[in-house]
């Protein structure tokens, strides 16, 4: 059957060839015309037959119906709208069904046999249209009906009759029998079940019909392809169960498979037709082996997987098996066409890609039978021929952004693909040194096998001429050096060492004989192939060219030695030569140039279409593949650009290996473009990549193009940031602390990645507010110069005073030479970024913290006894730091009024102890008292905390003496004040302290006196109490009495008591008394009373033994004296002794109450006497003699008072007048309650004798019960 | 066991925290540079996959010459490159890692993002890639 294939394809062609013939329509016309053969009878038919449609069209008479009616017919070509059904019998609208009207009497119709081959049917007629006209209605019954009949009846096909009227309108008789005509028509031909007769009026409306027409055509050829379809697939099903039978042949099932294909290709059911020419591909893999691979002939290196019609079926058919090689081809070209018929050109790239790697499986199989890298060429056309035929049928944005997103992600695979395999091409003829070694393009061919052929190709005979210019190239190639002098082993390019494997698939070499090569040359190994290549033993090169130059015709014998790498160029590169067919892609590997071109063209192209892809990866690493030509082409700002997009994907994503890789080559463009931010940029990242990634020498060379740089004049100083190579952060431990105003200093660790020590010219930092933004950034800044050494280093900083409030670290500034840089790092280690959700949000740990204004610092009295007056004592004062240091305070001291401080005296100072127990201890471990206690001098009010009482609670101890001018009067317990203020001249305080403290000063006692006793010789025993007002014991050693006048000392003494009872030991608080005797003196004269002396004193002589830290003390010794003069004291207090008044002038006397018994609510009257006793002189200075003022006293609680409480009364200044006082009172609650009392407000009390006396107490009884409220009225 | 295996972890932010050379094959000086490439052109693949499946471990999602591309998605990735075939080990393998990274995880002073320097877990790994690769 494959004898069929030949006719097949040339039907197929033909219909292409109609195609291209411009129908457009994938159609063959056939028309079939009958004509009456009676020319006499007016009636006609004809036949139009289409493959896909067919129509008829009345003819008029014996003349053609078919010129009258074709243009209306064909006018209405491709029908607009046809419902087919597809394979699986479901509706499908095809838009624009290309169809075709011919006559059955077309040649085309004729020429072939009806039926004689059921598998071509898919060209046979789809529907067969009857053009008939009948005038006579006899004429239809006798010609036209048994002539329509036999039509039908002969006829398989689809059919239907349409009736073309030519009656005019205005002729009525012909259309009624145009009319009768038609329905007879339609009752002979039509059924119920199928409407198969249509009429046309010529002449008349046609609004109807041609919709009609066109819904019967669409009809018949639905009935034909549902028909043919079931008929193909019955067919192929038979075929499909014979298929591991020995007789099945591939062919046929291919015919009958394609011909369903085609068939539903031409009722643009593309669908369906792609699902066959994928099943057929699905059995042709599926049937396994294939005889003959094929590819081998001329032009087959040259993909034709877009062009079926590339070789004639019969071409590649070979004892009913289709070779492999080309009928793939064939298929993936058919399926290609009808995608892009469906316009889905991104399916074509992702199958195509796929189809290319698949095949390019098959490729590798057969490789040993196939033209030298016949495998890579065809992949290289492949490639680019999908590239092109894809890219041409796609728009953008006609399809979903993923679809989009997916086809430039193929187009750049082929791009990748294409690429990679023309860089091998390249590499085998010699221009391997222009391909950079990056890892992009080492990974890439590196992993990539060496072409098998079964032959490696051999020198042809007359190139020693291209063996030289190749061994040149190779001389002359030098090899990249990396910038910056870096070190580093070359990537391969290569999956083993080209010289080895090409030797070895020689023929006549084994590969034992490699080593010949390198004349025994040591230290080859397997993996050093790069270097083996680039830098050849000197020696091995001088012999290669003596030899070339002495013979150069050995080349000849070069089949049986070992191929130099300059011969296997030349030999691949021959080999290629006749491999390759396309010319554009000898082209592209003739000359360096052109090669160069190629690659960057295709790198480009990989480039752009990752890039769209969002593939920012392949992308990005492509555009560093062409920034590598760009530099070597010397255009270097397009380099610098890209590569600054490589480096900043692989800083981005911290792949550091890679970054290493490229950034040096950055790095060197920015140098060459002068573009000093960016080469000093580059250099820190150089330098901030892991250390391991660079030798210390390299590192060093960074270092020193950083500093070089950093001294130089730079045209544009712009800020560096060396976030990466300086980083900084507080100290571990708890924040600074520091009061408002006070400056202080700030200890940050500063890691400084530089390999060598640096200096830095200046160094701030700035701090930022945490919680308040406004307060903005304020710098602080290291004076002098900084070295900084590799690694860790503590840096001290003065800080000026803060605002309240905690502080973070802000930003490390610095200047090294000219260059201003900037970190912003806080810490190494960590994550850059912070959008993981994992990362931990960078804790922004205070590092100064600066309080509000609060006290810093108490003081307070020591003691709160008092202390002894005017003499000096040592007054207390504690000074309590709170949390703060008193480092360098100053503590001024002012007195208050009657206070002095004996400046002349040193003041002392000492640790305070809570307890007095402590205090003890302390004492007398003299050790540490002897440590902290400093003795200082007052200097104009001030003194200076020493050092040791920074922190700790002390007591400063300052000789302070009250001075009081008057004596004391005995009760007096003076309290004075002292200011003082502490400062800090370097610890600035926010507020001063000011703190006023008061002190108590007093006399050693209280002294207060009595008569204890009166004697009948007029001696008075005067008792004198003292009572200690100090905590101190007070030893008394002395005590007289200095009497004033009108007293005298009784007896011999001199007015001290018994000598013996001293010395007297008064205990604190405690009370003494003494006893003095006195007699009353002689009366003075009325002249002396103004010179006499008013009160008495008391003199003691006393010493005090007292603890200052509890109260009166010692006085502070102002001058060294006598221990014994030290303590003895003088106390000198006043005493006012009075001699008795012994005859009063008043008499006041109480009479008795009227009534026995008092009552509440119950009046009583109260009656004084007042008697003159005698003559008062005092009253006479007074006014009033004859009268004397009285007053009643009484409780307004228990008593009313009613009349005058307080008047005037008069009494005669006789003595012994004598007058009543009575006042009417009403007591007011029942019990013993005081009664009023009479007092003469003018009358001193001495003057008056209260007799008789009145009561304390009088006894008021409740109210009497009173019956007549009981009693009604 | 398999000649060629890289086993890396890539965080989130496509930063690789952790990389080991895994395989039997002669170490090769070039070889890392050249994994570290493929693997990192990989992630283009894997952040496409991530957003589309919802399967842990999806073997081979990319190819490279005889070498494929593993991935095991946690909230990290972790990915081979290997050369052999025997799916059902490097699914284990991954799942052993996991637990590794977990208890690395759980180490309060190991910061997520970070650099995984414990050289525990080095040599855990490099024990599992003996057992299952």
């Amino acid at each position: 059957m494959a004898n069929f294939l030949a006719q097949f394809q040339s039907i197929k062609s033909s219909c292409d060839h109609l195609i291209i013939a411009g129908t457009r329509a994938h159609t063959k016309e056939q028309k079939k015309k009958f004509t009456h053969p009676s020319s006499g009878i007016k009636s006609s038919c004809c036949i139009c037959n289409l493959n896909f449609h067919h129509e008829c069209f009345p003819v008029e008479d014996v003349s053609d119906l078919w010129p009258l009616v074709k243009k209306g017919f064909e006018e209405r070509l491709p029908f607009k709208r046809a419902c087919l059904n597809n394979k699986t019998r479901n509706p499908v609208f095809v838009e624009k069904l290309p169809a075709e009207y011919i006559l059955t009497t077309d040649a085309r119709l004729r020429s072939r046999f009806p039926h004689e081959l059921a598998l071509f049917w898919f060209r046979e007629p789809y529907a067969t249209v009857i053009l008939v006209t009948c005038e006579d209605l006899d004429e239809f019954k006798t010609i036209l009906k048994p002539r329509l009949k036999l039509l039908v009846q002969n006829d398989e096909r689809e059919w239907f009759i349409v009736f073309v009227s030519k009656a005019p309108p205005h002729n009525d008789q012909a259309t009624k029998m145009a009319k009768k005509v038609y329905a007879k028509l339609e009752v002979d031909f039509s059924s119920k079940k199928r409407e198969r007769c249509c009429k046309l009026d010529i002449h008349g409306l046609e609004i109807n019909f041609w919709e009609d027409l066109e819904s019967k055509i669409t009809e018949c050829i639905r009935n034909t392809l549902d028909r043919r379809v079931q008929f193909y697939e019955d067919e192929i099903r038979k075929l499909s169960e014979q298929r591991f039978l020995p007789v099945w042949n591939f062919c046929n099932f291919f015919i009958l498979k394609e011909s369903l294909a085609f068939m539903f290709e031409m009722s643009h059911l593309h669908e369906d037709s792609l699902r066959e020419y994928d099943e057929l591909e699905l059995c042709y893999l599926e049937t396994g082996k294939h005889r003959d691979f094929g590819g081998m002939d001329r032009g087959d290196d040259h993909a034709a997987l877009l062009n079926p019609g590339n070789k004639p079926l019969m071409q590649i058919v070979q004892d009913d098996s289709f070779r492999e090689f080309e009928f793939r081809q064939y298929l993936f070209a058919s399926q290609a066409k009808l995608l892009f018929k469906l316009n889905r050109p991104f399916e074509v790239a992702s199958r195509g890609y796929s189809f290319i790697i698949g095949f390019s499986k098959s490729l590798v199989l057969h490789e040993s039978i196939l033209p030298f890298c016949m495998r890579e060429v065809w992949i290289i056309t492949a490639c680019m021929d999908l590239i092109k035929a894809t890219a041409s049928h796609y728009s953008d944005g006609l399809v979903a952004p993923d679809i989009e997103k997916e086809f430039y992600r193929v187009q750049g695979d082929l791009y990748s693909l294409c690429r990679i395999k023309f860089m091998r091409l390249a590499y085998l003829i010699g221009y391997g040194a222009n391909i950079e070694r990056s890892p992009a393009n080492s990974a890439s061919l590196s992993m990539l096998p060496w072409p098998k052929p079964a032959v490696w190709p051999s020198v042809p005979p007359d190139a020693s001429s291209e063996v030289l210019v190749k061994e040149k190239m190779i001389l002359q190639a030098t090899p990249r050096v990396k910038h910056f002098g870096i070190q580093r082993k070359q990537l391969p390019l290569e999956p083993s060492v080209l010289l080895r494997e090409a030797n070895r698939r020689r023929a006549s070499l084994s590969a034992g004989n490699v080593f010949e090569l390198f004349d025994g040359r040591s230290g080859f190994n397997n993996g050093s192939g790069p270097e083996l290549r680039m830098s050849p033993a000197p020696k091995a090169h001088a012999i290669a060219i003596s030899r070339t130059n002495s013979t150069p015709g050995n080349f000849e014998s070069s089949i049986d030695r070992p191929m130099r790498l300059a011969e296997i160029y030349v030999a691949a590169e021959h080999a290629l030569q006749t491999t390759i067919s396309d010319p554009d892609l000898w082209k592209s590997l003739s000359s360096l140039a052109e090669f160069e071109q190629k690659y960057l063209e295709l790198s480009k192209g990989a480039a752009d279409n990752y890039n769209r892809s969002w593939w920012k990866r392949h992308g990005v690493v492509l555009d560093g593949e062409i920034a590598a030509v760009c530099y070597k082409h010397g255009n270097f700002d397009l380099a610098a650009k890209s590569y600054e997009k490589v480096c900043a994907l692989y800083a981005g994503e911290g792949w550091q290996d890679l970054l290493a890789e490229v950034l040096p080559n950055l790095a060197e463009c920015q140098k060459i473009l002068n573009d000093q931010a960016g080469y000093l940029s580059s250099c820190v990242r150089l330098l901030s990549l892991d250390k391991g990634l660079f030798l210390t020498k390299e590192r060093q060379l960074f270092q020193s193009e950083v500093v070089r740089l950093a001294h130089s004049e730079m045209k544009h100083p712009v800020p560096l940031d060396v976030s990466s190579l300086i980083t900084f952060s507080g100290n571990s431990g708890p924040p600074l602390e520091l009061c408002d105003g006070d400056p202080g200093t700030l200890s940050v660790t500063v890691w400084s990645g530089f390999p060598d020590d640096i200096t830095l010219e200046s160094l701030s930092l700035t701090l930022t507010a945490t919680h308040n933004a406004d307060e903005g950034i304020k710098a602080i800044r290291s004076s002098g110069a900084t070295i900084l050494k590799p690694g860790r280093n503590t840096i001290t900083l003065s800080l000026p005073p803060q605002k309240p409030g905690s502080y973070v670290l802000g930003v490390l500034t610095g200047q090294i030479g000219q260059l201003r840089f900037r970190s912003h790092n806080f810490s190494r280690g960590g994550p850059a970024d912070s959008d993981d959700l994992m990362s931990y949000e960078k804790p922004t740990r205070p590092i100064l913290k600066v309080f509000k204004p609060r006290s810093l610092v108490d003081l307070a009295a020591a003691v709160s006894s008092a202390f002894l007056i005017n003499e000096p004592q040592w007054v207390g004062i504690i000074v309590t730091p709170i949390n703060y240091s008193l480092k360098g305070a100053v503590l001024h001291i002012d007195t208050g009024p009657g206070l002095r401080i004996e400046e002349s005296h040193v003041i002392e100072m000492e640790r305070y102890s809570n307890t007095s127990e402590n205090a003890d201890c302390s004492k007398n471990d003299g050790c540490t008292v002897a440590e902290e206690l400093t003795r200082m001098t007052l200097k104009d009010g001030r003194v200076e905390l020493p050092d040791w009482a920074n922190k700790i609670t002390s007591v400063l101890w300052v000789p302070v003496c009250a001075i009081s001018d008057g004596l004391a009067q005995g009760t007096s317990a003076d309290s004075k004040t002292l200011l003082f203020w502490l400062s800090n001249p370097h610890l600035k305080f926010s507020a001063l302290i000011d703190r006023t403290l008061a002190v108590h000063f007093t006399d050693p006692f209280h002294v207060s006196t009595r008569v204890a006793d009166k004697c009948d010789d007029g001696t008075l025993l005067l008792q004198v109490i003292l009572h200690s007002q100090v905590k101190a014991s007070v030893t008394i050693y002395d005590a007289w009495l200095d009497l004033q006048d009108g007293f005298a000392h009784s007896g011999e003494c001199d007015g001290r008591p018994t000598s013996a009872f001293f010395p007297l030991v008064v205990s604190p608080t405690s009370r003494a008394a003494i006893l003095f005797s006195i007699c009353l003196g002689t009366t003075v004269t009325k002249d002396d009373v103004k010179a006499m002396r008013s009160d008495s004193i008391l003199n003691i002589t006393y010493g005090i033994t007292g603890d200052r830290a509890l109260g009166a003390h010692t006085p502070v010794p102002m001058e060294p004296i006598g221990p014994e003069d030290a303590q003895r004291l003088t106390f000198k207090s006043a005493i006012v002794l009075q001699q008795p008044v012994l005859d009063p002038c008043l008499a006041l006397g109480f009479l008795p109450l009227p009534l026995s018994d008092l009552r509440v609510g119950q009046l009583v009257t109260m009656k004084w006497r007042v008697e003159r006793l005698k003559y008062f002189e005092e009253n006479a200075v007074l006014g009033n003699n004859d009268e004397i003022l009285y007053e009643v006293d009484a409780n307004t609680e228990h008593w009313m008072i009613a009349g005058r409480k307080r008047g005037h009364v008069p009494l005669s200044m006789k003595k012994g007048s004598r007058i009543e006082i009575s006042v009417l009172c009403l007591p007011l609650i029942a019990g013993y309650v005081r009664p009023p009392q009479l007092g003469l407000p003018r009358v001193d009390d001495t003057n008056i004798s209260c007799n008789p006396p009145g009561p304390h107490l009088v006894c008021v009884l409740p109210p009497a019960l009173s019956s007549s409220f009981c009693i009604p009225a | 066991m398999a000649t060629t295996a890289c086993f890396m972890i890539v965080s989130r932010n496509d930063i690789p925290i952790y990389e080991a050379e895994v395989g039997t094959a002669p170490k090769k000086e070039d070889a890392a540079h050249q994994h570290q490439f493929i693997l990192h052109a990989a992630l283009d693949i894997v952040q496409d996959l991530a957003w589309t499946t919802s399967a842990m471990f999806l073997k081979a999602i990319d190819r490279f010459n005889d070498l494929a591309v593993s991935v095991y998605f946690i909230h990290t990735r972790l990915m081979l490159l290997h050369d052999s075939r025997n799916d059902d080990g490097i699914k284990t393998f991954f799942q052993e890692v996991h637990e590794l990274y977990i208890k690395i995880l759980l180490n309060p002073l190991y910061l997520p993002g970070s650099r995984i320097t414990s050289s525990q877990f080095d040599t855990k790994v490099r024990a599992l890639a003996r057992k299952y690769l």
